[in-house]
């Protein structure tokens, strides 16, 4: 049995951001300020502010319902698309600090900056070859050299070239899962967007397709700034720079990842990633 | 997040919680263990007990088995629990801290093949000193042992202070064990077996030390290995 | 331990039940089928032999050898011609009106219920209202136009409901990747929604003209007419502008009324000739139907959602 101490120490050990130099050095992409939003009557976004650092990987984590989705489709003006939604705050883009939140910016101008790789892979009941190019046609690209370059880069980029060069024709439905997945990356990287989203992107793959495409979120993060909803923590983990811990509309707990997940600041953090929370 | 006790048992998974308060319970053992292998070894020792260091020599083999077992269970935790965060600081101090306690082991083996080898002149004068730095050790890895198993972050920083001291006292036997033998080397064999039984104390509480690190570790999740005193003084604040 | 003779009695008591249950549904199914088979038997039989290439060239005549259905089947041919040329542009874009750019509030739930109810409206009803409406309030006159806005209206709901089902049908994830890179809501329309959508809006416009091209009760009501010995003017015509349109305007009949029309005679041979009409009018919506079986089947290899 130990004896208590006869000094009453108490032992104050500060959190301090191991990565400081590393953000001194990054620089802002977009930030969230006070950021609210609501279905309806439901407030499923309270108050969030947070940064995302260009050509870093920020990852969303957090129990079902936190919210995490629900803030990643901000970004892109989704919930635009729906009925009785409202906005709260203010997410600044930069470089030019503008507010894409504000009724005056055209949501399709958002999402010509801002692409979106969904859950469950969605690729267009067409050829491979226009699944990627409609990003471009959409925006009136005729140029068929163009259009066919372009394609071809982002395809390399997503790391499917090779797999589908010889079959650019094919249906994009005829490619495995993962494969259809990786065809939707290269869709949303045609055109060259700022800032990439991924809503949980390999919950609906298997192990062998989920690497690939964190490998490929890795190299990704050099040329976009990537905002990754997950519920794998490991991949959370894995793939992140930065982490941000929400719950129930909240965001808990911000930090680089190593930090966060070896030792988090907030109690809340602590108990979802070691599994005392659902 | 500081790590408490409590916290093993909070887990959603009652195995999980199981698994982990069952390999604190074996570390404990284990410690325990290597605790008694030291005073049986010091008493050999004192008492020139040759049956006793016989059988402490013996029983490192168990000491053995036990470090086997906890890494196999920490690599079971590893791998099926992916543990992170207060967890992960846990299972990683107990892969380190097994590694101290076998060395620990080890080391009252050492003692106590000094029990059996030394004899005569330089044990009745050096003797008393011997015992001297073996309660300290003791009550220093007793400390150590505790801490750990109670989640005691602020006992553990403590303890680095008294294995200072016991540093200093080695050295001095150690000098004056040196003196002696070059006044009367014929005596050197037996000097020479407690200048090894000395260091090996010396290394035990060294051990324990680092069991001690380990442990308040894996509760502020904040390393204070290889920390200078000024550095230490910074993370720490007295009351 | 189970008892396996328990079981064994169990499992065969369910074999038995599934055999008479499907000899049942065997039974209803084959009900149906004898039924419409006799059906076309007994057409065959009275009708068959009256199909030659004159029956197909000639005009009614009192004199049944010499009856033809050329003015039934050219005036049902013009007639589908208006229906579809007005029912379709319209019934698709109201679909697309509905299903991709109003918003949901109580006014579009009240026009989506109302829409599928007028689907189920007695045809008669819209003969009446193609007789006030067109033949006397546009004065339109008892004409193909009329005949063909009439059936028009009566097959929208049909072809808004294909359509809205069509869309429907389109998973949102499409639409949110569609929008996702940027698309503009007519860019997802023209670009995925109709195309993928073709299909079932082809097979209801196919289905709403199978059942228009049968339909007796309106074309009557606006007065189309039983003996029919000319055709109406040609829509081509060999002088400038080269296009005419007085064919809307003229006098006609469709297949079901002559049909109907020598069916109410009383010598024999017009029984045999309304049989052979009949006989070319189940051909024709059998070839309808299937065509847009065909479609449906076609469309559905190439877009799996």
């Amino acid at each position: 049995m130990v004896e208590k101490s006869t000094m009453d120490m108490s032992i104050r050990v500060e959190h301090k951001e191991s990565s400081t130099e590393a953000r001194a050095l990054a620089s802002l992409k977009a930030e969230a300020k006070a950021l609210d939003f609501w279905y309806g009557e439901n407030q499923a976004l309270k108050s969030i502010n947070m940064r995302i650092d260009e050509f870093r990987v920020t990852a969303l984590i957090g129990p079902s319902g936190c919210g995490k989705s629900t803030y990643l489709r901000c970004f892109n003006r989704m919930h635009d698309l729906q009925d009785n939604t409202r906005y709260g705050g203010a997410i600044l883009f930069q470089p030019d600090g503008v507010n894409i939140l504000d009724r005056s910016v055209d949501p399709i101008e958002v999402r010509m900056r801002i692409g979106m790789v969904f859950q469950k892979p969605n690729p267009f009941p067409k050829s491979i070859f226009e699944n990627v190019a409609y990003g471009l046609r959409v925006r009136g690209q005729n140029n068929r050299t163009e259009i066919a370059d372009r394609v071809e880069q982002a395809l390399r980029e997503a790391s499917i070239w090779d797999e589908v060069r010889e079959r650019l024709d094919d249906m994009a439905f005829n490619l495995s899962g993962g494969q259809q997945q990786r065809l939707c990356i290269a869709r949303a990287l045609a055109t060259e967007p700022e800032l990439l989203l991924f809503d949980e992107p390999t919950s609906a793959l298997d192990p062998n397709a989920t690497a690939n495409i964190e490998d490929l979120i890795h190299r990704l993060k050099e040329k976009v700034t990537i905002l990754i909803v997950t519920h794998n923590m490991q991949q959370a983990a894995r793939v992140s720079d930065y982490t941000a811990f929400m719950y129930l509309g909240e965001l808990v707990e911000f930090g680089a990842t190593r930090g966060v997940f070896t030792n988090p600041a907030k109690k809340q953090t602590e108990d979802y990633i070691t599994g005392r929370y659902g | 997040m500081t790590l408490t006790k409590n916290d093993l048992r909070r887990h959603l998974s009652g195995q999980f919680n199981a698994d982990l308060d069952a390999i604190i319970d074996r570390v404990q053992t284990m410690g325990q263990l290597v605790l008694d292998q030291l005073r049986d070894a010091l008493g050999a020792l004192e008492r020139n007990d040759g049956e006793l260091a016989v059988q402490v020599v013996a029983r490192d083999t168990e000491v053995n088995r036990l470090e086997l077992g906890l890494d196999e269970a920490c690599r079971d935790m590893l791998v099926q629990r992916q543990p992170a965060a207060g967890d992960l600081r846990l299972v990683f101090a107990v892969i380190k801290v097994v590694m101290d306690i076998e060395r620990m082991g080890d080391l009252a083996k050492r003692v106590a093949k000094a029990a059996l080898k030394s004899a005569g002149t330089p044990q009745q004068r050096f003797g008393g000193a011997i015992a001297s730095l073996g309660a300290s050790v003791l009550s220093l890895s007793d400390k150590a042992l505790a801490a750990f198993v109670a989640f005691d972050g602020v006992a553990a920083a403590a303890i680095k202070q008294e294995d200072r001291a016991i540093d200093e006292q080695c050295k001095e036997i150690t000098a004056e064990l040196q003196l002696f033998i070059a006044a009367q080397p014929g005596s050197t064999g037996g000097a020479l077996q407690l200048i090894w039984a000395a260091r090996s104390l010396e290394r035990f509480g060294d051990h324990a030390k680092n069991v001690a690190e380990h442990i308040f570790y894996a509760v502020y999740g904040k390393e204070i290995r290889h920390m200078s005193d000024e550095e230490r003084a910074q993370w720490l604040t007295v009351d | 331990m189970h008892d396996t003779q328990a079981i064994r009695q169990l499992v065969l008591r369910g074999r038995r039940r599934d055999a008479i249950f499907a000899i049942i549904g065997l039974i209803c199914m084959m009900i149906g089928i004898l039924t419409l088979a006799f059906l076309l038997a007994g057409l065959i039989q009275d009708g068959a032999h009256r199909l030659n290439w004159s029956f197909f060239q000639n005009f009614p005549s009192r004199r049944a050898e010499q009856a033809g259905i050329l003015s039934a089947m050219v005036g049902s041919s013009l007639v589908m011609l208006i229906t579809a040329a007005t029912a379709i542009p319209f019934g698709i874009g109201a679909g697309i009106y509905l299903e991709e750019y109003a918003r949901r509030s109580w006014v579009t739930n009240l026009i989506e219920v109302n829409v599928t109810n007028l689907a189920g409206v007695p045809s008669i009803i819209y003969g009446l209202l193609a007789l006030s409406l067109f033949v006397y309030a546009l004065d339109f006159g008892q004409s193909i136009l009329s005949a063909g806005l009439t059936l028009a209206l009566m097959i929208l709901p049909v072809i808004i409901v294909s359509t809205r089902e069509a869309i429907r049908a389109i998973p949102v994830s499409i639409r949110e990747a569609a929008y996702g890179v940027g698309a503009t809501r007519w860019q997802l329309v023209r670009d995925h929604i109709l195309p993928y959508s073709a299909g079932g809006i082809l097979t209801g416009v196919i289905i709403g003209l199978a059942r228009a091209i049968g339909e007796t009760a309106p074309i009557i009501t606006i007065g189309a007419l039983t003996f029919i010995a000319f055709l109406p003017a040609s829509p081509i015509t060999a002088e400038f502008p080269f296009i005419s349109f007085e064919w809307l305007e003229s006098p006609f009949t469709v297949m079901p009324i002559q049909m109907f029309n020598w069916l109410s005679r009383p010598q024999a041979a017009f029984q045999e000739n309304a049989a052979a009409a009949g006989l070319v009018l189940v051909v024709m919506t059998l070839v309808m139907n299937g065509t847009a079986i065909w479609l449906r089947i076609r469309f559905r290899k190439r877009i799996k959602w």
